[in-house]
C-alpha cells in the first residue's frame, strides 16, 4: 500500500520533470511577443495562430511554432497547400466547395469568386448592427483567418522588439539595422537547423545546429532588451507559460480521475473496500495537479480563472472532486466519490476536446469584468454551487440505472444514491443563493443597480428556484427516492440553460463577453436523451409496481 | 349559542384559508410560476430588449401577481408555524430575507431614479434621460414666444395610438392627432417638393462635393426649416451654405447659394483670405462648376427644391437593433408627419406655430457635472479598451473626481457611473462620455434582506447538523 502510494508520487514529480526541462533548440519557444493585449511567449502566440487558421496546434505532425515561423520566412512555399480550416457548411455551399472537405488552399478560398461577396455581405450586416449569427460568425472567422495569415507572412503580425516610446512593439517588417541582423541570423539558424532535420543529420551534428539556434534567439533577445529593458522584463513568467501549453496539467488530473473512477466502481459494485485507499490515492493526485493546473493559470494572468466557459468548466469540477470527498468523508457511501471524479473527469475531457466552443487561451480581460472583486467572488460561487448540482446530477443517472435494472435489488444502494442527491442539492442551494446575491451586490456596485433582470442573473435565478422547488417537494412528500433520483437529473438542465444556453442559445444581455456559437446540437441531445431515459426509468418502474 | 357556533366556523374557515395559504403546495406552484414567468422574459429579452422584457413581462400584472401570492405565501407559512421556537430561526430568516428583499425592490422601483447622462468632453450636464417618454406641445402666434400646451407622460410601447384610436391633442385652432406608432424602425431622411405651396416652406438643396481623384465626395442634403433661414454644411477645408449671402466673406473657403424669388439658384464663392467674392452665379440642376479654390473641386447640384419638406423614410423591422428607434405618426390639417423619438417637429396653422416634440423625460438633478477630461486605457498593442474613465466636476467637492468602470462616484444621493462612450464616427475619438445616474432608497433594505437569507440559509444547515445528530444518539 506505501509502496504503491510512493510509486505513483514518484510518476506524478517524473510528469512534472517532463516538462520543466528544455531541449535544445527551445529558446525560440520562449521568445516574448506582443499579441493580443498581453505579451506571451513565441509558442503560445503560434499556437494560437495557427489554431486560428488550422484549427489545429500541429500541422502534419509540425509543431506551431516551426509552421508559423515558415510562413513569414517562406509564404511562397505556402500557397498550394491546404491550411485553411472551414467547418461551416452554409460558407461551402455559399462558396461552391465540396463540402465533405474541411482544409483548403489560400487560392480555393480567397480567389474563389464569391469571397468578396459573402465579405460584403458580413460588413453590411455588421453596418446594420444586428446580432451575427453562427453563419456570420463562422465568416468572420474565415475574413480573419486570411488577415492572419498575410499579417504573419508580411512579417507585421510578429511584434518581438518593444519600442523607445508608446506600448506597441516593433514588427518584424519594421526592424532596422541591429534588429534586422540579428534576426536575419536568427532566420538563418532556424533554416539550418530545420534543413538538418530534414536531412536527418546525426544527433550531434542537429544539436549544434539546435544550440547556434537558441544563441542567436538570446542574441536577438539582447538586442530587442537594449531597445526599451523595461519593457523587456519578463521573468519566468513566460517559461512558465510553455510548460503549462507542453504539460497539460488538466489531461494528466482527468486520468487519474478516470483511473480512480474505475477503481471506486469495483468498490461500489464488486464490494471491494481495500481498493478505497488506492481510489483516494489516486484521486488526490489529480485533485494536485488540477490544482496546480488552476493556480498556473491564476499566477499567468494574475486573476482567478473564471471569465469564460472553458475556466468555468475547470473550476466546477475542481469543485465536485470536493464536495464529492467532502460528502465521502461524512458518510461513507462510496458512491458519492464515484460520481465526483466520475464527473470531474467527464468535464475536464469535454473541457479538453472542444476548443472550439470552450476555449483554452489565456485572454485578457473585457472592461467591464476588469479589477473587481466582487466579479471573482459572486461568479465562482455560482459556479462552484453548479458543481454540486452537477454531482446531483451524476448521481441520478447512476439512480436511473439501478432503477431500470430493477428497484427492489438495488434498495440499499438506491436510498444511499438519493440521500446523496439530497445532500448534493442542498450544499448547491447554500453557495447558488449568496452567489446570486453577490452577483447583485457586485451589479450594483459597479452598474448601480442589484438586480436589472439580466438573462445570466435570471437564469441563475431560475435555477435556484428549480432546486427550491425540487426541495419543498420533497418536504411535502411528493419527491421520494425516485422522485429525487429524476429530478436531479431533470433540474440539470437548468443549470445547462443557465450556463450554457444563455451564452449560446438566447445570446443577450451584459453578460455577452462570453458569448459565441457551437455545439448547440450537441447540447441539445443531451439534454433531450437525459429527460428520455427519466422517463424511460419511471416507465419501467410502473411496469414493475402494477 | 349560534353565534358560537358561526364564530367557530369562522374560525375553522380561517384555519383552513391560512393552512392553504401557507402550504407547500402553493409554495412549489408559486416558484415555478415565477421561474416560469421570468424564463419567458428572458426570452422576450434575447428576442427584442430588455427594455421590451420589462414592459412585456417583468413589470406586467402577471408578474406582480405571482409575486403577490409569493409574499402572502411567505407570509402565511409564519403566521401558520407561529409562536415561533428556536428551531424555527433559519426557516424564519431565510423566509423573511425574501420578504424584506422583495420590499425593497419596490420600494427602489417606486421611488428609484435610474437614467443616464451624456457629458460632451468639456461641457456640462445637469439632465438626466429616463425610460419614460412625454409628449410636450407648445404654441406661439408670432413665432418667438412659446406657451406650453400639454404636458402628458404616454407609454406607446404598450399603448399605442392607432387611427381608430387616435391621441387627440386641442392646439389653439385645430387638432393635432397622433394616429400611428411603430416600436422599432430604421429612419432615412426624406426630402421632397412641398406639396403645398404657401410660402411657408423653405428651399432644398441635394449637391455633391467631389475632386478628381474621388479622395473627396460628399453628398448631403441642405434644408431650410423657413424661408430666409441659413443652413450649413461644414466638410472641414470648406463650407457651404444656403440661405442669404452676406455683402462681404469671412476669410475663409465658403459657397452661399440664395434661393431667389424667381425660382433659381444664385451661388457667391469666398475664399480665402480675401473678402470679396470670387465667383457668382446661377446653378441648376444637374449642373457641375468649379468654385476655383486652391484644391480642384467640383460641386454639383442633384436636386433642388425651392419649396422643400422633409419627411421621415421609416424602415420598420421586428426587433431592435442600435440603430433602430421608435416613431409616431401625427396628422394635422389633413397633412400626415412622421416624428421620431426624441426628435421635436413644428407645425403651421393658418394663424399659429406648434412645436410638438415625444421623447424620454429629463429629470433636473439640481447640479451639473463637468467633464473635463475622458479617457479608454487600451490594452498594449490593441485597439482593446481596458478601462473608461472621466475627469468631473461638481459643485462643493474641489477638484476634479475621477469616475472609471467599477469606480462610481456619490455624491448628493445619487450614484454616478462609468456606463458607457461615444466617439467621432470619423475620426474615431472619443467626444463624449456617458454616465448612468441613480438614486436607490431600498438599497439599504434590499442589502439587510439579502443577508437575513444568506443568515438563515447558513443556519438551516447549522440546525440540520444538530438535528441529525440528536437523531443518531
Amino acid at each position: 500500500m506505501k509502496r504503491l502510494q510512493i510509486i505513483l508520487i514518484l510518476l506524478l514529480s517524473l510528469l512534472v520533470c517532463k516538462g520543466s526541462f528544455a531541449a535544445p533548440g527551445d529558446a525560440l519557444r520562449y521568445l516574448p511577443v506582443q499579441h493580443a493585449g498581453r505579451i506571451k511567449p513565441y509558442d503560445t502566440f503560434a499556437k494560437e495562430t495557427l489554431e486560428l487558421v488550422y484549427g489545429k496546434s500541429t500541422y502534419e505532425g509540425r509543431g506551431a511554432p516551426e509552421i508559423v515561423l515558415t510562413w513569414m520566412l517562406s509564404p511562397s512555399a505556402w500557397e498550394g497547400k491546404k491550411i485553411f480550416e472551414v467547418r461551416n457548411h452554409e460558407i461551402l455551399k455559399a462558396m461552391n466547395l465540396p463540402e465533405g472537405q474541411r482544409y483548403f488552399t489560400g487560392e480555393e478560398i480567397f480567389a474563389n469568386e464569391h469571397f468578396q461577396m459573402l465579405m460584403q455581405d458580413l460588413q453590411a450586416k455588421r453596418e446594420s448592427k444586428e446580432k451575427l449569427t453562427p453563419y456570420f460568425q463562422a465568416l468572420e472567422r474565415l475574413g480573419n483567418q486570411l488577415g492572419v495569415f498575410r499579417e504573419v507572412a508580411g512579417g507585421n503580425m510578429l511584434r518581438l522588439i518593444p519600442p523607445k516610446e508608446g506600448n506597441t512593439w516593433i514588427a518584424v517588417s519594421q526592424f532596422q539595422g541591429e534588429q534586422q541582423t540579428a534576426f536575419s541570423a536568427l532566420t538563418r539558424a532556424f533554416i539550418d537547423y530545420l534543413g538538418g532535420v530534414a536531412q536527418k543529420l546525426p544527433p550531434e551534428e542537429l544539436n549544434k545546429a539546435a544550440e547556434s539556434l537558441d544563441a542567436s534567439v538570446l542574441k536577438f533577445e539582447e538586442v530587442a532588451k537594449s531597445n526599451n529593458p523595461e519593457l523587456y522584463n519578463h521573468g519566468s513568467r513566460l517559461k512558465l507559460e510553455v510548460q503549462y501549453n507542453h504539460f497539460h496539467p488538466f489531461r494528466w488530473a482527468y486520468i487519474f480521475y478516470m483511473l480512480a473512477s474505475v477503481l471506486l466502481l469495483l468498490v461500489w459494485t464488486m464490494n471491494k473496500p481495500g481498493l478505497m485507499k488506492y481510489a483516494w490515492t489516486l484521486a488526490s493526485l489529480g485533485f494536485v495537479l488540477h490544482t496546480c493546473g488552476f493556480a498556473v493559470r491564476m499566477y499567468l494572468m494574475g486573476r482567478a480563472p473564471v471569465t469564460n466557459m472553458y475556466e468555468t468548466v475547470v473550476w466546477m469540477s475542481w469543485g465536485a472532486v470536493v464536495f464529492a470527498a467532502i460528502l465521502e468523508m461524512i458518510y461513507k457511501f462510496r458512491v458519492i466519490f464515484f460520481a465526483g471524479t466520475l464527473g470531474a473527469m467527464v468535464a475536464l475531457i469535454i473541457a479538453d476536446s472542444a476548443p472550439a466552443v470552450l476555449d483554452p487561451s489565456l485572454q485578457p480581460l473585457e472592461a467591464v469584468l476588469r479589477s473587481n472583486y466582487w466579479l471573482t467572488i459572486h461568479v465562482m460561487t455560482i459556479t462552484i454551487s453548479y458543481a454540486a448540482f452537477f454531482l446531483a446530477f451524476i448521481l441520478g443517472d447512476m439512480g436511473l440505472v439501478y432503477f431500470i435494472r430493477g428497484e427492489k435489488q438495488f434498495e440499499d444502494k438506491l436510498q444511499k444514491i438519493s440521500t446523496s442527491i439530497y445532500r448534493a442539492m442542498q450544499i448547491g442551494i447554500a453557495f447558488l443563493a449568496p452567489g446570486i446575491i453577490l452577483g447583485g451586490i457586485w451589479a450594483d456596485y459597479s452598474w448601480g443597480r442589484f438586480w436589472g433582470w439580466d438573462p445570466k442573473e435570471t437564469w441563475a435565478l431560475i435555477v435556484l428556484l428549480g432546486y427550491l422547488a425540487v426541495l419543498h417537494g420533497r418536504q411535502a412528500g411528493w419527491f421520494r427516492k425516485f422522485g429525487m433520483i429524476a429530478s436531479g437529473v431533470v433540474t440539470f438542465s437548468l443549470v445547462i440553460m443557465a450556463w450554457y444556453g444563455v451564452n449560446f442559445v438566447l445570446g443577450a444581455g451584459l453578460h455577452s463577453y462570453g458569448f459565441g456559437a457551437g455545439g448547440v446540437e450537441y447540447v441539445s441531445v443531451f439534454v433531450l436523451a437525459h429527460v428520455l431515459l427519466v422517463i424511460y426509468a419511471s416507465l419501467v418502474r410502473k411496469k414493475l409496481t402494477v | 349559542m349560534p353565534q358560537n357556533t358561526s364564530d367557530s366556523k369562522l374560525k375553522v374557515s380561517l384555519r383552513r384559508t391560512i393552512k392553504f395559504l401557507a402550504s407547500l403546495k402553493l409554495a412549489v406552484i408559486v416558484i415555478l410560476a415565477v421561474a416560469t414567468v421570468v424564463a419567458v422574459g428572458t426570452i422576450v429579452e434575447s428576442k427584442l430588449d430588455a427594455t421590451a422584457a420589462k414592459k412585456l413581462v417583468y413589470e406586467t400584472f402577471w408578474m406582480y401577481s405571482v409575486m403577490g401570492v409569493l409574499a402572502i405565501n411567505l407570509i402565511a407559512v409564519m403566521v401558520d408555524r407561529w409562536p415561533w421556537k428556536a428551531h424555527h430561526t433559519a426557516f424564519v430568516l431565510a423566509h423573511i430575507g425574501i420578504l424584506i428583499l422583495l420590499l425593497g425592490a419596490m420600494i427602489t422601483q417606486k421611488f428609484g431614479l435610474d437614467g443616464t447622462l451624456r457629458v460632451g468632453i468639456g461641457q456640462s450636464n445637469q439632465y438626466v434621460v429616463v425610460p419614460e417618454t412625454d409628449i410636450l406641445v407648445y404654441s406661439s402666434f408670432d413665432g418667438d414666444r412659446y406657451t406650453k400646451l400639454l404636458e402628458k407622460e404616454v407609454d406607446f410601447f404598450l399603448d399605442p395610438p392607432t387611427k381608430e384610436k387616435p391621441l387627440q391633442i386641442s392646439a389653439l385652432d385645430s387638432t393635432i392627432k397622433l394616429t400611428d406608432y411603430k416600436r422599432y424602425v430604421i429612419p432615412s431622411r426624406k426630402v421632397m417638393a412641398a406639396k403645398e405651396k404657401k410660402g411657408r416652406h423653405g428651399a432644398g438643396l441635394r449637391f455633391q462635393i467631389q475632386n478628381a481623384n474621388i479622395k473627396v465626395n460628399v453628398i448631403e442634403w441642405l434644408v431650410q426649416r423657413r424661408p430666409g433661414d441659413l443652413v450649413t454644411h461644414n466638410f472641414g477645408p470648406a463650407a457651404l451654405h444656403l440661405g442669404p449671402a452676406p455683402e462681404k466673406g469671412r476669410g475663409a473657403n465658403e459657397i452661399y447659394f440664395t434661393p431667389q424669388a424667381t425660382g433659381d439658384l444664385h451661388y457667391v464663392v469666398f475664399k480665402k483670405d480675401s473678402e470679396a467674392p470670387i465667383k457668382t452665379g446661377n446653378l441648376k440642376e444637374g449642373e457641375v462648376f468649379n468654385p476655383g479654390w486652391k484644391m480642384p473641386i467640383e460641386v454639383r447640384a442633384l436636386r433642388y427644391f425651392p419649396e422643400a419638406e422633409e419627411d421621415w423614410d421609416l424602415q420598420e423591422r421586428s426587433a431592435p437593433t442600435p440603430l433602430t428607434t421608435a416613431a409616431v405618426k401625427l396628422e394635422f390639417n389633413g397633412e400626415e408627419h412622421w416624428m421620431l423619438l426624441n426628435d421635436t417637429l413644428k407645425l403651421f396653422s393658418e394663424g399659429a406655430v406648434y412645436i410638438v416634440s415625444y421623447g424620454n423625460r429629463r429629470i433636473d438633478l439640481g447640479f451639473p457635472i463637468k467633464l473635463n477630461q475622458f479617457s479608454i486605457d487600451r490594452y498594449q498593442g490593441t485597439a482593446r479598451a481596458m478601462a473608461y474613465k472621466s475627469q468631473v466636476e461638481v459643485p462643493d467637492l474641489t477638484g476634479p473626481q475621477t469616475i472609471s468602470m467599477n469606480e462610481p462616484l456619490k455624491y448628493r444621493g445619487f450614484t454616478i457611473y462609468q456606463a458607457s462612450f461615444q466617439e467621432d464616427p470619423n475620426t474615431l475619438q472619443p467626444i463624449s462620455s456617458i454616465f448612468s445616474v441613480n438614486r436607490d432608497p431600498g438599497r439599504a433594505i434590499k442589502y439587510l434582506g439579502s443577508f437575513i437569507i444568506s443568515l438563515g440559509i447558513v443556519m438551516l444547515f447549522y440546525f440540520k447538523k444538530k438535528a441529525n445528530k440528536g437523531k443518531t444518539s
